[in-house]
This record gives structure tokens, sequence and C-alpha cells, in this order.
């Protein structure tokens, strides 16, 4: 019995919304007071469908540099990560502190810091601009991430690689990979996630010259016509439930099949 | 590998993170204190040099300074107090109908935009709960719902603010409790504790650092975050963000200094607030730990 009241506050607060935003989907004319739309209708529908085009392009461009992210926060994480769970130096806890503070303070205090550098650069407006500042936004999920799968397994399994001859680069991609992979992709689909999502620094600093789904997506939330705006919504949402879907599914499979995790 | 510790290779092999964090973080920071002070303006600055932050004292300013902290702090106790619960909840799930609760997550995956915008769908005054209520009765007009959206202490805000975040609140505390051991509980109910008893004194207590970083994280990502209070804001009194864009995009130049003094501002409440914050809880921790 508890068990079922639990499992349904839980559906009704994660399905409930993306429900009535499916119905809106299908009922422009939905509004006050019915609880149950008079008419459905798929001008909404028909309208993406018209729009593919555009939609594609933004969540193409979207997608790229989130991924970009993900892969820039991993490379500039990876050594610090490494020596972070490994030595002890001096001023080792303030460094980590200091190291979480782009994710912690408003990301506001330091993004408009950056737009005016970005604008003497000429970084402003472009892809590589938007690249970095998301990743200078979001790299401490990736940081924290990488620097607790160092700490889950000790490193002894370095050691014995390197005993046995293996070479810096081996010893990375053949032994220590595989076994951060988890980390890897529990950090990296945060890091996914917050870049996706964003929508204020990518509307700073891509200013409308870079394609982002977000900044699609702002004016039809905001017009009269919920109905597209809802669609839209659920178009936007096919993404990240994809993969994390193929996450789930696909990467984790592997790993229980080869009996690592 | 005693040879890792030089402090030269240390600096090596944190040089990849300290390179960008320096240039664009820190580097963001500086333009904003020196735009503040009146260097480096796209027009000649002709004030003092502490006029933008005596702006700051301007009624209105203070205005949106409280309602970002009002905002903040309700909405991050409340995700954090009910995220809790929450994730107590599921932990004692029995395991297969725990694997059907991971649907929690759904709302983490949308943007915060969207979020708002499913506020606006189900608490505008034609939106989903109106016509609800209008079925059972409880209002008649659209006006007859109450305005939660407009001018109620920052309402939409909070609820879009919480549905999003209880989902976070969930994941940090379930990794701590799926550590916990289950005995405790269980030693705690043998010996008489009541339901209530046992989540307040066994289960929080477990908990509590997990939550101390969340709420921390909520906090200031409420008190400085732009896009909820783009879509759902009210204008006066104005987040503080929208407060600093407005200043920064839509007015003249001559606003500058003062957009860039609130950041400064803001960013150095946030500092403070995240040292003092650990700080009183390590020391509240550690008279536990006496005790």
């Amino acid at each position: 019995m508890k068990t079922r009241i639990v499992l349904f506050t839980i559906a009704v607060f994660s399905l409930l919304p993306l429900s009535v935003l499916a119905l809106y989907a299908v009922a422009p004319g939905w509004r006050f007071p019915d609880v149950i739309p008079a008419e459905f209708d798929l001008r909404a529908v028909h309208y993406l469908l018209s729009q593919a085009g555009p939609v594609s392009r933004h969540m193409f461009s979207s997608l790229g540099y989130s991924l970009l992210t993900v892969a820039l926060t991993f490379i500039i994480c990876i050594a610090p990560a490494h020596h972070f769970a490994r030595y002890d130096f001096k001023g080792k806890p303030l460094l980590e502190g200091l190291f979480l503070a782009p994710a912690l303070v408003p990301s506001m205090t330091f993004s408009m810091g950056i737009h005016w550098l970005f604008i003497k650069t000429e970084l402003v407006d472009t892809f590589p601009g938007v690249v970095l500042v998301l990743t200078i936004f979001s790299y401490p999920y990736m940081l924290r991430a990488l620097t607790a799968g160092y700490q889950a397994f000790g490193k002894e399994y370095e050691l014995c690689a390197r005993n046995l001859g293996a070479t810096p680069v081996q010893r990375f991609l053949h032994v220590e990979l595989p076994l951060l992979m988890p980390s890897v992709i529990a950090g990296g689909s945060v890091v996914f996630l917050v870049a996706f999502s964003e929508y204020f620094l990518v509307f700073l600093i891509g200013g409308g010259a870079v394609d982002s789904f977000t900044g699609y997506l702002f004016p039809y939330l905001v017009s009269s016509d919920r109905s597209t705006g809802a669609l839209m919504t659920l178009v936007f949402l096919t993404v990240p439930i994809l993969l994390f879907i193929f996450i789930e599914i696909g990467i984790s499979r592997t790993y229980r099949r080869r009996g690592i995790y | 590998m005693s040879s890792g510790n030089r402090p030269s290779r240390t600096f090596l092999k944190l040089s990849p993170l300290l390179v960008p964090f320096v240039a664009l973080f820190m580097g963001g920071l500086f333009m904003a204190v020196a735009q503040s002070l009146g260097f480096f303006l796209p027009i000649p600055y002709e004030g003092g040099i502490f006029d933008a932050y005596r702006e700051l004292f301007r009624p209105h300013i203070l205005a949106s300074a409280g309602h970002s902290l009002w905002v903040a702090a309700v909405s991050s106790t409340l995700a954090v107090s009910i995220g809790s619960i929450m994730a107590y909840q599921i932990w004692q799930l029995p395991e297969r109908s725990g694997r059907m609760a991971i649907i929690y997550k759904i709302p983490l995956t949308l943007p915060h935009i969207a979020v708002a915008f499913i506020i606006l769908v189900f608490l505008s005054q034609s939106g989903v709960f109106a016509s609800i209520a209008h079925q059972l009765g409880l209002v008649k007009t659209v006006r007859d719902f109450p305005p939660l959206l407009h001018g109620t202490g920052g309402a939409g805000m909070i609820l879009a603010y919480v549905f999003k975040e209880v989902p976070f609140v969930i994941i940090l505390a379930l990794a701590v409790l799926r550590r916990m051991d289950p005995r405790l509980v269980e030693t705690a109910r043998m010996l008489g504790a009541k339901p209530t008893a046992v989540f307040l004194r066994v289960v929080i207590p477990h908990m509590l650092p997990a939550l101390h970083t969340a709420f921390i994280i909520l906090f200031l990502y409420g008190f400085g975050a732009f896009d909820i209070p783009f879509l759902l804001g009210e204008s006066s009194p104005a987040m503080l963000s929208i407060e600093t864009y407005n200043l920064y995009f839509r007015r003249d130049l001559v606003n500058r200094p003062t957009a860039m003094a609130i950041l400064v501002c803001m960013f150095l409440f946030s500092a403070v607030f995240i040292v003092l914050y650990t700080r009183i809880a390590a020391r509240i921790s550690g008279k536990d730990r006496k005790l």
C-alpha cells in the first residue's frame, strides 16, 4: 500500500506535467475552464513538420556544442583529477575548493566579464566561444566525478601495469580509462545536461549567431500559443532521454557482461 | 611514486585546468570588478571610483536583493526537505518498485526554461489548476483564481525551482542512503523509535553532509540564476539577475558600472556564504560527535 502511494506520488510529479504538455500539443484550442480539451487538432504537429529544417539545425548545433563541452571538460580535468586523487600537496584543499567555484557562484558574475573578454578576442558570437564558456561553467562536475573515480580504485593497478612495462599512454588507455568509465559517464551526463539545457550563457556568448535549441525554444514558450511551445518542449526532451536510455542499456550492459561492474 | 609530489610536477599536471580557470573564470571576475570601478568601459567614465557601489543602496536594488534571497532561501529549503523525505521513501521501496521509481529523474532532464513554461501552464490564472478549481466549483471566472505568478512573493519561481530541484536532492541523498547499513534503521525501530524519530534522528544525520552540499548549490543557484526569473519573474522587485541584465543590455551604457557592481556583490556574497555555511555546518556536526 505504502509502496503504491510513493510510486504514485513520483509518477504524478514526473509524468503528469509531460502528459499535460502532450495534450496541449494536440489541442491548440484548449483553454479555461476545460479540464479535458474540448477538441483536438494537429495544427501544432503540422507546424512542427513544416519546421523540420530549423528544428533539426538548432538541435544539431546544441548537440554539437554540448558534446564538445563534454569532451573538452574531460580533456582539461583528467590530469588534475589524477593528481588530486593520488597526491597530497601544499594548498590542496584550497585549490579543490576554488576549482568548484564556477559551478557554485552565480554564472552571471563571471560570464559578463567573459563576454567583454570574448568581444576583444572576437570569440563572441562563435561556436568555440560558446563551447569555452560552457566548459568553464560545467567542468566542476567532470572534475568531481573523475577525482572520485580515481579514488575508487587504488594506485596498485597503475603500479602493476608500470612494473609490467606499460608506457604511460598504454596505462591510461588500457588500465585507467576502462576503470574510470563509469565516472566518465556520470560526469559526462551531468555536463551534457547542463550544457544542453543552458539558455543564458549560450544566448550571451552565442548572441543568436550560434544556433541553440533553448534559444529556438524560448520565443515559443513565451508566445500565447501554448500548443507549439508544449510540442517543442517534448521534442527537446527526446535528446537527453534517448541519450540516457542508450547509456543505461548499452554501456552499463557491456560492462556487466565483462564482469567489471 | 614520490616524484609525483614535486611542486613543478603538481603545477604541470594541474595546468590544463589552471590555465582556463585563471584566464576565463578569474579573468571574467576581474573584468567585472574593473568595470564596476570605471575601467575598460566602452564610453569615457566620469564618476568617482566607488560611485557604482553607492548606487546599490537605492531602494529598488535593495528590494531586488531581498527578493532574490527570499526566493533562494524558500526554494532551496523546500527542495532539500521534500527531497530528503522522498529519498528515504524510495530507499525503503522493495527492489522491483525501487527500479520503477527511477522516473523521478525526469524533471532533471527538462531545461529551466521548460520548467518555467510548465509552471505557467499549470498555475496561470487560466491554467490547468484554475480549470480544475472551476470544475470543483471553487472559482467562476479566470479572475477568481489567485494570481500566483504575479506579485505574491515569487511563488511561481519558487515552485519552478522546487519541481526541478527535488530530483537533484533525491539523487544526492539516495547515494548516501545506499551506503547506510539498513540494520541501523531496524535497530532503532526494534528499540521502539517511532517512524518520525527514525527519520529525524537516524536517517537525517546520515544524509546531512549531502544535504548541506545540496543546500549550498541550490541556494546559490536560486539566488543568482537567470533563466527561470526571465520567464516567471515580476518586474518589481525584480530578481537581481534580471535587474543586472536590464542595466547591462536594456539601458544606457552609463549604467554598466552599476550592473557590474551588483555582480561583484553577488559574487562576494556567494563566497562568504559558502565559507560561513561550511564552517557553521562543520562546527555543529563536530559538537554532535562529542556527544
